[in-house]
Formats: structure tokens, C-alpha cells, sequence
């Protein structure tokens, strides 16, 4: 809450759990935000490779599991890669479905808030 | 561990050793209980604020602990579910494996019934595919169930930091409401 000039309303239980809410979502949503830039890396790292194994021409491939690069015959390496980027893109929409969530939840808050204590509240990102 | 904590209308008192903060109805109620004048009360609050964040760094170092090993575990798992595979088509597993920077050789593993799990401290013992599958899921149901109760202590403690920034502007307010007030009777 603002340092104000003294005359702003009373901070009601009901308020304060509002205000608590309001940071518990902008948390998750700034945690949100690496997720995504983290799943949409993957997704663009999965194309590469997908596009990658196309061009290339072997029929074995060495797959990354874990710390080492096992040799995979070319077409289960397909098959993984396409389960791989299905999961990925679910991944991907997932986040962003619950990352529109929050915003609609942090706009009703910030309404809601602000309509009480107008200029003593401030929820803007700094 | 069930945290054993006293219900309050307002929620729990305490969650695991982190106490709650309280939440001051009335500025003036509070200061005249506590018999705390404004400046002791706000540097009170202000005192309480900086062990928050001090137990808040150190959750957030396990938090990135248990991160850093949940993938880690898959990863295992994944290897082991490799390897049972190629057993299964009764093929041996070449793998191309980093020997020292930069550096790769090539291994052949034959027929494997068993793999070899690191412990920690300096311990590696010895497990059949499926004991080591076993093993290895236990785990990562372990730091996943620890990372869920971790994340709902940070909540918890924001939650608490969030009041006490709350009560430290009210009481500041308040302050300044009160000596404006005085102010006005003064000049009258």
C-alpha cells in the first residue's frame, strides 16, 4: 500500500486476503512467463531437430538419452521426436491457457481493489 | 509431517516454524494492546519482514534444489526404460558417451539385467532393471510431493510478507493521520 496522506478507507480481513491473492497470482504469472519462453525454446529445439534428421540421410541416429548418445535406428527416432513435439505443443498450450487464467483473475482483483482504495493501492508492475 | 498448528478465524497461526503474521483490525487497538508507541511497532514489523525473506531465500535454494533433480531422475529412468528395451528386441545398446571434454567413445552394452544407480556420497550400488525402476520412481514421487509442500510453504510465507507490508503502511497512515489531526486542533 502507498505511504498516503492518511484519509484512505479501512483495511478489512476481506481486503487483505484479496491483496494476498492479487501477489500470489502475480507470482505464478511471472513464473508463468519463464515457463513458456522455456517450452516455446524446446518446441523450436524439437522443429530444428525434426527438420535436421529429415535433411540428413543416415539410417542410424544417435538419440540423446540422458548423458549419452545412443545409436537408434532412423525411424524410432521419428516416432519419438513426433511424441516428443505432440507433448511439447500440449505443454506449450497448457501454460498459456493458464497464464490467460490468471490475468482475468488479476484484472476482477485489481477492479475490485482499486474501487476501494483507489489511489492508496498501487498493483502496476514497477 | 502434519504441521500442528492452532486455527485461527484468520487462518493457521503458524505453518511448519513460520509463524503467521497477525492482521490488525484497527491501527489504534493494536498500538494500545501491544503498548507499543508508532515508531517501535513500525520498526517491529520492519524487523519481522527481514526474517521473512531470510527463510524466503532459503526456501527458494531448495525450491531450485528439488528443480534441478526432478529431471535428472527422468532422465535416469529413461535410460533404464532404454536399455530394457533393446534386452527385449535382444540387441545390444551402442551408445556414443562423453569421456572427458569434448572427448566421446563409443560403448556396446550386451544383454544388461542389472545397472549400476549413484546414491550420493560416494555410493553406487548395484540394482536389476526392475528394482531400479522401482527405486527411481520412488524418488521422483518423493521430490515432486516435497516440491508441491515447499511451494505451499513460499506461498504461505509471501503471503505473510504481503500483511506485514499491509500493517506497516496502515500504521505509517495512521501516523501521519493522527498528527495531521493534532495539527488541525492546534491551529484552531
Amino acid at each position: 500500500m502507498q505511504q498516503g496522506d492518511g484519509t484512505e478507507a479501512q483495511v478489512t480481513w476481506e481486503d487483505q486476503q484479496n491483496i494476498n491473492r492479487f501477489g500470489r497470482l502475480n507470482n505464478r504469472l511471472h513464473e508463468l512467463q519463464d515457463e513458456i519462453k522455456l517450452a516455446k525454446e524446446a518446441n523450436e529445439n524439437l522443429d530444428d531437430a525434426g527438420n535436421e534428421l529429415i535433411l540428413s540421410d543416415e539410417d542410424v541416429v544417435r538419440f540423446q538419452i540422458g548423458e549419452v548418445f545412443a545409436h537408434m535406428p532412423r525411424d524410432d527416432v521419428e516416432t519419438r521426436l513426433e511424441q516428443m513435439k505432440a507433448d511439447a505443443a500440449k505443454k506449450l498450450e497448457r501454460l498459456e491457457e493458464e497464464k490467460e487464467s490468471i490475468l482475468a483473475q488479476m484484472a476482477e482483483l485489481k477492479k475490485i481493489l482499486y474501487g476501494k482504495f483507489k489511489d492508496a493501492i498501487n498493483l502496476e508492475e514497477d | 509431517m502434519a504441521a500442528a498448528a492452532a486455527s485461527t478465524p484468520q487462518g493457521v497461526a503458524e505453518r511448519r516454524g513460520i509463524p503467521a503474521a497477525a492482521f490488525v483490525e484497527d491501527v489504534e487497538a493494536y498500538l494500545r494492546q501491544a503498548g507499543l508507541d508508532v515508531n517501535s511497532a513500525l520498526a517491529f514489523l520492519q524487523e519481522r519482514l527481514q526474517q521473512y525473506k531470510i527463510v524466503e531465500m532459503k526456501l527458494l535454494a531448495q525450491q531450485r534444489d528439488l528443480q534441478a533433480k526432478i529431471p535428472d531422475i527422468e532422465k535416469c529412468l529413461d535410460i533404464v526404460a532404454a536399455l530394457q528395451a533393446k534386452k527385449a528386441l535382444g540387441e545390444a545398446l551402442i551408445a556414443d558417451f562423453e569421456l572427458s571434454e569434448g572427448i566421446y567413445s563409443r560403448a556396446k552394452i550386451e544383454d544388461t539385467d542389472s545397472v549400476c544407480l549413484w546414491l550420493g556420497a560416494n555410493v553406487m550400488l548395484e540394482y536389476s532393471c526392475d528394482e531400479a525402476n522401482a527405486l527411481l520412481k520412488k524418488n521422483l514421487g518423493n521430490a515432486k510431493a516435497s516440491l508441491e509442500v515447499l511451494v505451499a510453504d513460499l506461498q504461505f510465507l509471501r503471503d505473510q510478507q504481503t500483511i506485514t507490508q499491509v500493517t506497516i503502511a496502515r500504521v505509517f497512515n495512521w501516523d501521519v493521520h493522527q498528527r495531521r489531526s493534532k495539527q488541525a486542533v492546534k491551529e484552531t
